[in-house]
Order: C-alpha cells, then sequence, then structure tokens
C-alpha cells in the first residue's frame, strides 16, 4: 500500500512508526477531570488543560521520533462511551463490571442512532497543526459500538451495526474533509462472533469507508484471530494493527498458513505489562514480523493504547520501539 | 407443574447510589492495606445480605447469593486448588467481562471446599431458599491453559472430581438445587463424550440435592436432545441466543425439571409480556416437568447495572404471575 500512501502525499519512512491512540493522562488532567464530575471546575477550564496535555503529547511524539502521531485522546474516558455520548440516540448505563473491581458505564442504544455534528474532528485540528508529521483521524467502529452498547432500540446486532456505520461514515466524511489522510477505526470488538463477521461487518465496514480518499487502518485487539483469519482480509481496509506481543506472538503461525496480504501495525510492546520491553527484544519481534511480512507492509507500534501505563513506561516503551526500529532500518539499507 | 421465579447466578454488587458502593471502596481499601481481610469478608457478608433482600424483594422464589465474593465463574473454583495458578485476563465467552485464566501445572488437588462457607452464609440468613451455583468441570477444563501436558480429556477428569467434591459439600450442607454451569460445552459439541463423563461423575455424588445443569451463551438447540439423557435433575438454558429452542423444546419435550432464561440478562430492554408468553404457550404444554423456573438467561452481575437488575427481576415475577394465572 505504499503507492496509496504516496498518492495521498505520505512520505513515510520504511517501517513507519505509530501507536494505537491512547496515551496516559497527566495528573493535572485526572484532577480536572475528577473536579469537573463533581462540577468543581467548568468546562472551559478543563479544555485548557485537555489542550494543554494534548500539547505536550503532541510534542513528545515528536521528539521520541514517531512517524505517524496522535492526539492521545486527552478528551476521551472509555472510547465507546465517548462516541456514544456525542451520538444522538444513546443514554449511559449505571456501573457494570468489567472485571475484578473494575467498572464501567456501558452506553445504552435508546433510538435511533444519529451524528449531531463533527465528534472528533476538532481535535484532530487541534494536533495536526502542532505537527508536520501525519496525524491520524480517530474512531470507535460500528462494530465495537454495537457490541459495547446495551441495544433497547433496533431488532437485531447487525441492524444496529449498520446504522452506527451509516452515523460514523459521516465523521469519517468530516475528518477527511479536515484533511485527515490516514483514519484509523478501532474495532477491539471485532473477533467476538466469528459468524457475524461474514454476515455484516464487512458490510459496516464499507459502509463507514465508502468514496473516502484515505488510508484505513482498522485495530483489533484480544483478538481470536484463528476464528476469522485470513477472511478479516476481505475487508475494505488498508492496515491492520494487531496486538501481537501479548499473545506471545501465537499469530505469527497463522500468518504462516495463510499469506497475509494487507499492510500490518504489528504490535511490538505489551501495553498491559509495566515492564519496559528492551530494544533486544523488540528488535526480535519486529525481525519476526519480517518473517511473514514484506518490509513495505510493516508498521511498528505498541498492542494497544497506552493509557493505563505510566507516563515514564509509555516513553520508554516509545524509545524502545524507535532504537529496535531504527535499528531493522538499517540491516534493511535504510536509515 | 409448579412455575417458579429464580435467579441465574449472580447479582450486580454495586449500584449507583453512596451506600451501594460499599463493596468497590471496601475492595480498593483492601487493595491498599487500609482493612483487613476479615474486615472485607465482613462487608462482602454484608453486601450478600443486601443482594439477597433484594432479590426478594423483587419476588423471586429461589435466590443465589448473587456471587458478590467470585472474582469470576473460572478463578474462583481454580484459586484454591493444587496444581494450578493463575494467569492474565481473558475476555469471558462473547462478553465484555474478564476472568483470570487457570494455568495447570500439575495434578488439580482438592483442598477443602470452595463454595459450601458462601452458600451456608446465605442459607443463614434468607428467608427463601438458596441456590448455590458451581462452574462445571468441562468449562473449567476448556478455559484453562494445560502446561502440564497430557490430555484434555485427564484435565476434564480431574476438574470432575474437583466439582464433584464441591457439589457433595455443598449437599451435605443442605442444598436442595445446586446448579452447574456448563457454557463452553454449546460452542464445543464435539467434546460432547468428555462433557458426559465428567457430569455423570459430577452427579454420582449429588446425595439427596437435585442437580441442575446450566448453559447459556449458545445456541443449546442443536445439542438439546443429548442434554435430556444425561443424569441430572433440571436444565436450564439461555433462549437469547436460539430462536429455534422453543419449538425444539416442544418437540422433544421434557421430563426433567426446566430453568427457561427468557430473560435476556445481557440486555437492559425490559421484556414484553407478550413475547414471553408467546414462548411459555408453546413449551409449557409439552413438557412433563414438575417444576419450571422462569430465570434470567444468564447471571446478572457481570453484565447489567443494579437498577436495571432488579427491574428486569421484577417484571419477570410480573409475567410469570400472570402465567400463574392462565393454568
Ligand atoms: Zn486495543
Amino acid at each position: 500500500m505504499r503507492e496509496k500512501l504516496e498518492k495521498l502525499g505520505l512520505n513515510l519512512p520504511l517501517l513507519p512508526i505509530t501507536t494505537v491512540g491512547s496515551f496516559p493522562k497527566p495528573p493535572y488532567l485526572i484532577d480536572a477531570r475528577r473536579k469537573f464530575a463533581t462540577k468543581l471546575l467548568g468546562a472551559e477550564e478543563l479544555k485548557k488543560l485537555e489542550d494543554q496535555a494534548t500539547r505536550e503529547w503532541v510534542a513528545l511524539q515528536e521528539k521520541i521520533g514517531l512517524d505517524v502521531l496522535v492526539d492521545g485522546e486527552m478528551y476521551r474516558g472509555d472510547m465507546a462511551t465517548y462516541f456514544a455520548q456525542n451520538l444522538g440516540g444513546f443514554k449511559i448505563s449505571g456501573p457494570v463490571r468489567s472485571y475484578g473491581n473494575r467498572y464501567y458505564r456501558k452506553p445504552i442504544i435508546t433510538g435511533e442512532v444519529k451524528w449531531r455534528g463533527p465528534i472528533t474532528v476538532d481535535w484532530w485540528k487541534f494536533a495536526q497543526k502542532l505537527t508536520k508529521r501525519p496525524v491520524k483521524g480517530m474512531i470507535t467502529g460500528p462494530y465495537t459500538m454495537m457490541d459495547w452498547s446495551f441495544n433497547e432500540y433496533y431488532p437485531s446486532r447487525r441492524d444496529a451495526c449498520l446504522d452506527l456505520a451509516k452515523t460514523l461514515h459521516e465523521e469519517v466524511v468530516a475528518l477527511s474533509n479536515a484533511g485527515a489522510k490516514i483514519i484509523q477505526i478501532d474495532e477491539p470488538a471485532l473477533s467476538v462472533r466469528p459468524e457475524e463477521l461474514s454476515g455484516f461487518v464487512g458490510e459496516a465496514m464499507r459502509m463507514v469507508t465508502r468514496g473516502i480518499n484515505a488510508y484505513f487502518i482498522i485495530h483489533c485487539c484480544y483478538g481470536a484471530f484463528e476464528f476469522i483469519y485470513p477472511q478479516m482480509l476481505d475487508l475494505p481496509v488498508d492496515n491492520f494493527d494487531l496486538e501481537m506481543s501479548n499473545s506471545e506472538l501465537d499469530l505469527v503461525e497463522l500468518f504462516h498458513k495463510y499469506p497475509f496480504t494487507k499492510d500490518m501495525s504489528f504490535g511490538v510492546v505489551d501495553v498491559h505489562s509495566h515492564i519496559v520491553e528492551d530494544v533486544g527484544l523488540v528488535k526480535k519481534r519486529i525481525q519476526q514480523a519480517l518473517e511473514i511480512l514484506e518490509p513495505e507492509q510493516l508498521w511498528i507500534d505498541p498492542d494497544c493504547g497506552l493509557k493505563t501505563r505510566t507516563r515514564e513506561e509509555t516513553i520508554g516503551k516509545l524509545q524502545a520501539i524507535v532504537g529496535a526500529t531504527k535499528e531493522v532500518r538499517k540491516l534493511l539499507g535504510e536509515g | 407443574m409448579e412455575i417458579l421465579t429464580a435467579s441465574t447466578g449472580s447479582y450486580p454488587r454495586i449500584g449507583d447510589s453512596p451506600e451501594q458502593q460499599r463493596h468497590r471502596q471496601a475492595y480498593a481499601q483492601r487493595e491498599r492495606g487500609e482493612i483487613s481481610d476479615d474486615e472485607f469478608e465482613r462487608i462482602q457478608d454484608e453486601v450478600t445480605r443486601e443482594v439477597i433482600e433484594e432479590q426478594i424483594r423483587a419476588g423471586l422464589d429461589l435466590v443465589t447469593d448473587g456471587q458478590v465474593r467470585w472474582y469470576d465463574p473460572i478463578s474462583h473454583f481454580t484459586r484454591k486448588l493444587g496444581g494450578c495458578e493463575l494467569d492474565g485476563l481473558l475476555r469471558f465467552f462473547d462478553t465484555n467481562f474478564y476472568f483470570r485464566q487457570p494455568v495447570i501445572k500439575e495434578e488439580l488437588e482438592w483442598r477443602g471446599p470452595i463454595a459450601k462457607r458462601e452458600f451456608t452464609f446465605a442459607k443463614g440468613v434468607s428467608p427463601k431458599p438458596v441456590k448455590p451455583v458451581v462452574t462445571g468441570p468441562y468449562t473449567l477444563a476448556k478455559l484453562s491453559i494445560n502446561r502440564r501436558g497430557g490430555s484434555f480429556q485427564s484435565l476434564v477428569d480431574e476438574f470432575a472430581e474437583v466439582i464433584a467434591q464441591e457439589v457433595k459439600e455443598l449437599a451435605g450442607a443442605g442444598a436442595e438445587l445446586i446448579q452447574m454451569d456448563e457454557p463452553a460445552i454449546l460452542k464445543n459439541p464435539n467434546d460432547f463424550p468428555a462433557f458426559q463423563g465428567a457430569i455423570e461423575k459430577v452427579a454420582a455424588g449429588k446425595g439427596d440435592a437435585r442437580l441442575a445443569l446450566y448453559t447459556y451463551f449458545g445456541d443449546a438447540a442443536p445439542l438439546y436432545g443429548k442434554l435430556l439423557k444425561l443424569p441430572v435433575d433440571a436444565l436450564g438454558f439461555d433462549f437469547t441466543y436460539s430462536p429455534s429452542l422453543p419449538v425444539v423444546v416442544a418437540k422433544l419435550g421434557c421430563e426433567k425439571d426446566l430453568g427457561l432464561g427468557l430473560i435476556d440478562g445481557r440486555n437492559t430492554r425490559l421484556e414484553i409480556e407478550r413475547e414471553v408468553l408467546a414462548v411459555l404457550k408453546t413449551i409449557l404444554p409439552n413438557v412433563g416437568s414438575e417444576r419450571v423456573f422462569i430465570n434470567p438467561s444468564c447471571g446478572l452481575g457481570e453484565y447489567l447495572p443494579r437498577e436495571i437488575a432488579f427491574k428486569k427481576l421484577q417484571n419477570m415475577v410480573a409475567i410469570v404471575e400472570k402465567v400463574r394465572g392462565l393454568t
């Protein structure tokens, strides 16, 4: 897909380095969000601090040496709830248990899902103005929005997903019109019900991406990919962003059997672990990726969003990625 | 035929009101070392009492302890076993809930009752009958990582011995009906022989208690005929995954007691009376069950907010009252 990137005017180095989307919020922002929730802080003050944190993360990404940047999602709580709060047709539930002592508020679809105007576009513009490197547009995909919401309105999961796809398409159009050339669709739920992948996920994804001149990345994690591969390659996206480190690279076997025909963002550091990987380990993982992919197909990133790591762990992991990628680029005769 | 309303297992341990935050706060306090394990246990007792009271207030005939003390249905039964360690989090079937995955390192060793104290406590504080729940041997084996080598079959058999012990202890503690959950078999029908052997082993030790085998998170219609032949006293099904199940049940009948999971335990939408009645009209005239339990499709604790769980149960009870009026 190098050709498509070039046509879009994107001149990326071999093995482009990016991240999945979220970064840890600085303590002052966590504090401000808490105060905002209990009405001790106004929306404007909160926004100022979100701007500040976004600026800091954009600058840090440049400094560490990433090639494709993200805004860091300083303004989001949960990735599904954030979109649900900004679309019509949703309510938010009381706390639901996720694991251990973790609870989250789940969206409830109570009416027809509607796009009320741009959700992420101003954030994308804000971040893109801060850097010359491309910033990814980021949306939570229709399948995950459906799977992570209660559905009180639509007769089936399919109906809910397709209407969400239609709605999110408008957000993608708005991102594209604003100038976003790389758009990531987050679909962590993608492998939850393999039978639905062939059933309606493809249709939903075509609705989201239809007619948009952009390089599309789909991010999936916690996957049972053995059940959806290779069918998932039919999805109308250019790049699959997969969690590879946490699964101890089990997937590499699978991709040996059926060649991977699209680009891949290969997760090389575990976002659930406090341990910062060393350059040697990350380099080894990149080389394993190159056993199944051509260098032109390969992007390098962490397994998933880094929001649950500390700032130091995040920086450490990103530096390991950049260090390792540079070494591999040299071995490939680049950089 | 007696028609009863029942819980299917877990119940939300926290809610939106400040009093309902107690479990969450205590959990965090214990993690920070601010309260002792005994103090945390006392709070879990209190919350158990509270969720039993809530189920009864909703009108249920048969309640559970809400599984307030469970980290998840898998690690709860493997945590205390010898030969087994706990690994990272994994998605629990197709839900948004995560469980700690057991890693089997050696032969399993049962070191004493796991579910008995919880049951005894709940029974002691509940004015209504309490149903203890255990996770079945096949599901425990299927969701574990086997790092010790050896066959899957032998792992299933060892888990069957463990759960048979648990069931025996529960029966000895006075449980009249014990629910055993085996959701994993629905997506793995080829494992039925191993599954069947395990169920037989557990059933052999149930003594005077009645054993109810519950499945959920999948379509039970293809396995229904085979499940009927197992040596259990009751079968429970999740009807939310299977449009054909009511007709299959009506066609093949049932002489065991039945648990009908007609209330969607994973969606906030309240059931519509006439839709539930239509399914019951298909099933009830065609089965010879002595007792039919109307219950949610699965435990509610991990899938619904507390106030909705309560409303769902209330709504279910109201629908069942209509049915009792009809029969
Ligand atoms: Zn992810």
